[in-house]
């Protein structure tokens, strides 16, 4: 399939033609301002990962403080509040702050090299992501400077999260934050979807894409499908505390569990979206630093591609202790044990790459094998809980925190750092100096096992997580202070990176392209590479395709080079505005509602000059990639994907709470089923409309245009009149968002697609507002189209609601 | 890998197993079926780590690069062995997850019908038991019958707490709104601690609790001290009952014949329990004193205000309770 749609008109968003190599490109590259509004892939990938270790570091003292605090029995050098905030924000921190955009840092510089691509799909999209996440973090950390962090665990456990027990603004600054770093994951995720799956070079097969680019894809799937439900569960949680809803009021009939499910249905693929990008990593590293090929590549792949797909069906095992019966946990149980099947193939496959090769101990391999010894500890460790009778001894304890620190830094943190090694010089232009990065490794090797492995041993003797004082009896001082002096030594480990980095970027070695004799594309073009990433875009042979370029025979003719135009992005400061307004929406619902409004409005503003700073640039009109299909309309495909999740955890949410609540009114004493059956044969016939609409853009009627553009937005807001209508009816007759468990899931349910139908008919407006001024041609067909879509999903939801909820009793 | 070997060995051959809180002290039938499938996770996984470390191992002496050696063999894969290497876990597996399966399956049984009901209320940041058969309420001190099955439901009028005695058995949730339980026969008499596994707030550390298992004689000589009505203090504790009769302490503690406030602990036997604020400190006067003066110093967020006593009607006060045994 791959290659068949070529690389005809490149997908970027471009400021125009730079006409062949080494013209003018674009906006000069310097300057504070040039960072503020890159669009360029590679420096938004950099920014990515200056935050995160700038991330690592806050998280890192973090914890620092926490290991100070447990080095002994009954010490007070933090109160019991702020131990608390400092394990939940060293949570959250590490893995929405460090690890994540850690990762994001080589998705955005290296994936669109490895593929031969120029950029992403969606260049601003892609600034868009990284301001949206740039502040989200600010605006968690801004919590310390109110004397407010969040205190209630990063996984944030409903009902102590409920306003009864977390009165202060702790826990919104936590669930606010973890929103607006959601919608950033989510743009990220679409567009990464978009750009490896349809901005591949010619040749460039799914079968020949390297290990890194594909767990890259499998993180995005999860990504794109594991944060709706979390999404939704703190969109609940918003509610309750700002809106009085009762989804976690047990004394309105809620149900604890729900929390922990939706948080677990994203938790538990989250690891995977933390330590997939190391396997990729590693996956590439071994190969180059062992000059042999990854062993049974396809198997590899496929192994991850299942663990992703075997990460949405394990959740439960992280509530073995909740009490779901002994028929769930035995489900669950031999779900999760599956999944150590592909796993263990991995370690395998790496160990048989490895075996015969020639080994070139560089500090990048000592990572990657590092990560290969410690990550067996950490997925072993693993196996031991997901038998539910060891996991009711284990969970909760530090035998748990020592196994997913095994996962998270001798996994996740060490491939990070492989990666850093490996991949530095093509990113600088120089290289790390070898000597401090192995003894920088080796700080970190020792001092993180004597901060971690002693803590299986201090939870098989019985101490809790989460704990920020013990007793001397209890037999857990001496491992603990052991612990500590570890902890410290991985802070001296990072320290040593930090020099290396600093005397490198001043005075490192000049590094060459292709310094370790590498087997990507990535290796193809100088370090750091051009602006455009390549000057042509390279044809693609097999899998290691820059090796067998040096090396191998090739087999048979490889597919002719593109020849293209390059086109480079315009730098748009639109990202970092929308980002702003979105942090302003967050900041104005803890302070005052005249900042919401503000925050809506710049975002608003935003989003709007955003979609037309490129409206009808002859270049950005054709968006067609290697699937053969629009750019756009795959994300919104994607998007909607996403979509599906979040909508089926509202209506599995309206269903679970069916009868469950305590007071009336009930659905069948309220619920008109006469009127909104009305109402949904308007949104049905609005599709119609929006059929007509497409059609007629597509063969240039202008007038038919209009009109049906303005028809379908007619008929949404007819929808909407309905709407407002039974809303303000049940209001009448009692039912408000607070009356009960039914009111609260109703109308958020049907609120949120509400929403949805009011931002498809602005969006059909924008369309009809450029149809009037006879801006949309042909040409322009498929952002109606994509608009078409969404419209059309929107309505088939609204089937989904109303047969769900109405029609059955 | 090497140190984290060297720690391992030194963690297995230098540490002790016997704290108060050990998962690998089996003292009842539970804890005991956990331990069973815990003990073959464990050596199922060590073997498997040692045949990984040994691959590695081999791999770091034998494969390093030589200076003008010849590109390796470039190996593309194995079927055989990756077949075998997909098929060799799955077979580890099938051992774990028999023996899992049977346990969880024998662990969640209905309880016996002679079981001794024990009602488990967790709360913020303190444990209550009840016995509604024999009622006795209780708080932080749970004495059970050696060799009698109990029946323990959990209950949660604030958060989300988890009861947990880890050589009793497995822990469980305690879920405001859901009724969960536990079944267990303790079989050998002695003090086992525990401690909420469940982050619970402020004060979730400071959550812990007793379990006595008695000998069937010494529980039944603890059953009638619980059930006795109070002897009449004099003197000192004379003043503290009076104190106490007058002051805001009744509005949240229930002491038979006295006062009967829900909020807070039973005291009715409170001078009979080893422990104060929930595992916290040793139950004696000073304590008590110092406790009555400022609970919230010593136990940080708890719900129990300090009620502006002198020190010397809070020592009269905590004279009477530790007499109340």
């Amino acid at each position: 399939m791959g290659h068949a749609g070529g690389m005809r008109g490149h997908a970027s968003a471009q400021s125009g033609d730079v006409g062949g190599m080494g013209g003018h490109l674009g906006a000069p590259h310097v300057g504070w301002r040039s960072w503020v509004t890159t669009v360029d892939h590679k420096r938004i990938g950099i920014l990515y990962g200056v935050s995160a270790f700038v991330f690592l570091l806050v998280g890192g003292i973090e914890a620092l403080l926490i290991r100070l605090q447990l080095a002994g029995p009954g010490q007070a050098v933090v109160s019991a509040q702020g131990f608390n905030a400092l394990f939940t924000m060293h949570g959250t921190t590490m893995v929405f702050l460090a690890v994540m955009p850690a990762n994001a840092a080589f998705f955005n510089y290296i994936v669109p090299l490895m593929i031969g691509a120029r950029d992403v799909a969606f260049p601003r999209l892609n600034a868009l992501s990284y301001w949206i996440f740039f502040f989200g973090a600010l605006f968690l950390n801004a919590s310390f400077l109110v004397g407010a962090p969040p205190d209630a665990g990063w996984f944030g456990y409903a009902n102590l999260t409920s306003k009864q027990f977390s009165p202060g603004m702790n826990v919104d600054f936590w669930l606010l934050s973890l929103l607006v770093l959601g919608v950033s994951s989510m743009i990220a995720a679409v567009n990464f979807i978009v750009t490896i799956l349809g901005m591949r070079a010619p040749g460039m097969t799914l079968m020949r894409m390297p290990v890194f680019v594909w767990m890259t894809l499998v993180v995005q799937f999860l990504i794109v499908l594991a944060f709706p439900p979390v999404t939704v569960g703190l969109i609940f949680l918003m509610f309750d505390r700002f809106f009085g809803t009762h989804f976690y009021d047990v004394a309105a009939g809620g149900d604890l569990h729900l929390w922990q499910h939706l948080f677990w249905i994203f938790g538990h693929p989250e690891v995977y979206i933390l330590i997939l990008p190391a396997f990729g990593i590693v996956s590439e590293v071994l190969p180059t630093f062992a000059r042999k090929p990854l062993f049974g590549a396809p198997v590899v792949i496929y192994s991850g591609v299942l663990i992703g797909f075997f990460g949405f069906g394990v959740w439960s095992h992280h509530m073995f202790a909740a009490g779901m019966g002994p028929v769930a946990d035995a489900a669950f149980s031999i779900a999760t044990m599956l999944i150590a099947i592909p796993t263990g193939i991995k370690i395998f496959n790496w160990l048989a790459t490895l075996w015969g090769g020639a080994l070139r101990m560089t500090t990048a391999m000592h990572f990657a094998i590092g990560l290969v010894g410690l990550f067996t500890i950490g997925g072993l460790s693993g196996i031991m809980h997901a038998s539910p009778p060891v996991d009711l001894q284990q969970t909760d304890t530090y035998f748990v925190v020592a196994h997913f620190h095994y996962v998270l830094i001798g996994g996740s943190l060490f491939g990070i750092f492989a990666g850093v090694y490996y991949w530095w010089p093509k990113m600088t232009g120089r290289f790390l100096d070898e000597r401090l990065g192995k003894l920088g490794f080796w700080l970190l090797f020792v001092a993180f096992n004597a901060a971690f492995f002693p803590q299986h041993y201090l939870g098989a003797i019985g101490m809790p997580r989460r704990i920020y004082t013990y007793a001397a009896g209890t037999g857990w001082a001496f491992w603990n202070l052991v612990s500590t002096v570890g902890a410290f030594g991985i802070a001296v480990g990072v320290l040593v990176f930090a020099v290396n980095a600093w005397r490198s970027l001043r005075a490192g070695a000049p590094a060459p392209a292709d310094p370790w004799d590498g087997r990507t594309l990535e290796w193809r073009t100088s370090s750091p590479p051009p602006v455009h990433d390549f000057d042509e875009i390279p044809a693609v042979s097999g899998r290691d395709t820059f090796w067998r370029e040096k090396y191998g025979p090739r087999r048979g003719a490889p597919p002719a080079p593109a020849h293209d135009h390059v086109h480079l992005p315009a730098p748009s400061h639109w990202p970092v505005v929308i980002g702003l307004g979105i942090a302003l929406l967050a900041v104005g619902a803890l302070t005052h509602l005249a900042v919401v409004a503000l925050g809506a409005l710049v975002a608003v503003v935003g989003v709007f000059r955003f979609a037309l700073e490129h409206h009808r640039t002859p270049a950005h009109a054709q968006q067609i990639g290697s699937l053969g299909v629009d750019h756009r309309k795959v994300a919104m495909w994607v998007f909607l994907g996403s979509e599906c999740f979040l909508f089926g955890t509202l209506i599995a949410t309206y269903l679970a709470y069916r009868g469950r609540s305590v007071v009336g009114p009930y659905p069948h004493e309220i619920l008109n089923i006469p009127v909104t059956t009305l109402s949904t044969f308007d949104l049905l016939m609005s599709s119609l409309l929006m059929v007509l609409a497409l059609a007629a853009v597509q063969r240039g009627d202008q007038r038919q245009a209009r009109l049906w553009l303005f028809g379908t937005a007619l008929f949404g807001l007819i929808f909407l009149g309905f709407q407002a209508f039974e809303f303000t009816t049940f209001v009448h007759e009692g039912l408000t968002l607070q009356q009960n468990l039914f009111g609260s899931t109703f109308f958020v349910l049907t609120g949120f697609h509400g929403g949805h139908v009011t931002v498809g008919v602005i969006w059909l407006l924008s369309l009809w507002v450029l149809a009037l001024r006879g801006r949309l041609a042909p040409v322009d067909a498929i952002k109606v189209e994509v608009a078409g879509l969404y419209w059309h999903f929107v309505d088939v939801v609204w089937i989904a609601i109303f047969t769900l909820l109405y029609l059955i009793p | 890998m090497r140190s984290a070997l060297l720690l391992g060995a030194a963690a297995l051959g230098g540490c002790a197993w016997d704290g108060p809180m050990s998962t690998v002290r089996a003292r009842s039938d539970f804890a005991r079926d956990i331990l069973y499938v815990y003990g073959i996770i464990t050596w199922a996984s060590v073997a498997i780590a040692l045949v990984v470390f040994a691959a590695l191992g081999v791999v770091l002496l034998r494969f390093r690069e030589k200076p003008g050696a010849p590109l390796p063999a470039q190996t593309h894969g194995h079927t055989l062995l990756e077949i075998a290497w997909t098929v060799a876990p799955a077979l580890v597996l099938l051992v774990i997850a028999i023996p899992t399966i049977q346990v969880i399956f024998r662990t969640q049984v209905a309880p016996a019908a002679q079981a001794l009901d024990v009602t488990v209320r967790g709360r913020q940041w303190w444990w209550e038991f009840r016995y509604p058969s024999l009622g006795v309420v209780t708080a932080n001190e749970l004495h059970l019958p050696a060799g009698r099955p109990v029946a323990l439901t959990l209950e949660g009028p604030d958060v989300i707490h988890s009861f947990w005695v880890p050589q009793l058995g497995g822990k469980r949730d305690v879920i405001p709104g859901r009724e969960n339980r536990l079944t267990l026969v303790p079989d050998r008499p002695g003090e086992y601690w525990g401690q909420c596994a469940e982050f619970c707030g402020a004060s979730h550390a400071n959550m812990g609790l007793r379990v006595f298992v008695d000998t069937p004689e010494a529980f039944a000589r603890w059953l009638a001290a619980q059930r006795a009505t109070p002897a009449e203090p004099a003197g000192l504790a004379a003043e503290g009952k009076a104190l106490y009769a007058r002051s805001a302490c009744v509005g949240c503690h229930t002491i038979r014949g006295v006062s009967a406030g829900v909020l807070g602990p039973d005291l009715t036997t409170f001078g009979s329990r080893t422990t104060l604020g929930a595992g916290l400190l040793p139950n004696t006067i000073e304590n008590v004193t110092a406790w009555i003066h400022d609970p919230g110093a010593i136990k940080p967020g708890v719900k129990m205000p300090p009620l502006g006593l002198t020190e010397p009607q809070a020592r009269a006060i905590a004279t009477y309770l530790t007499g109340l045994r």
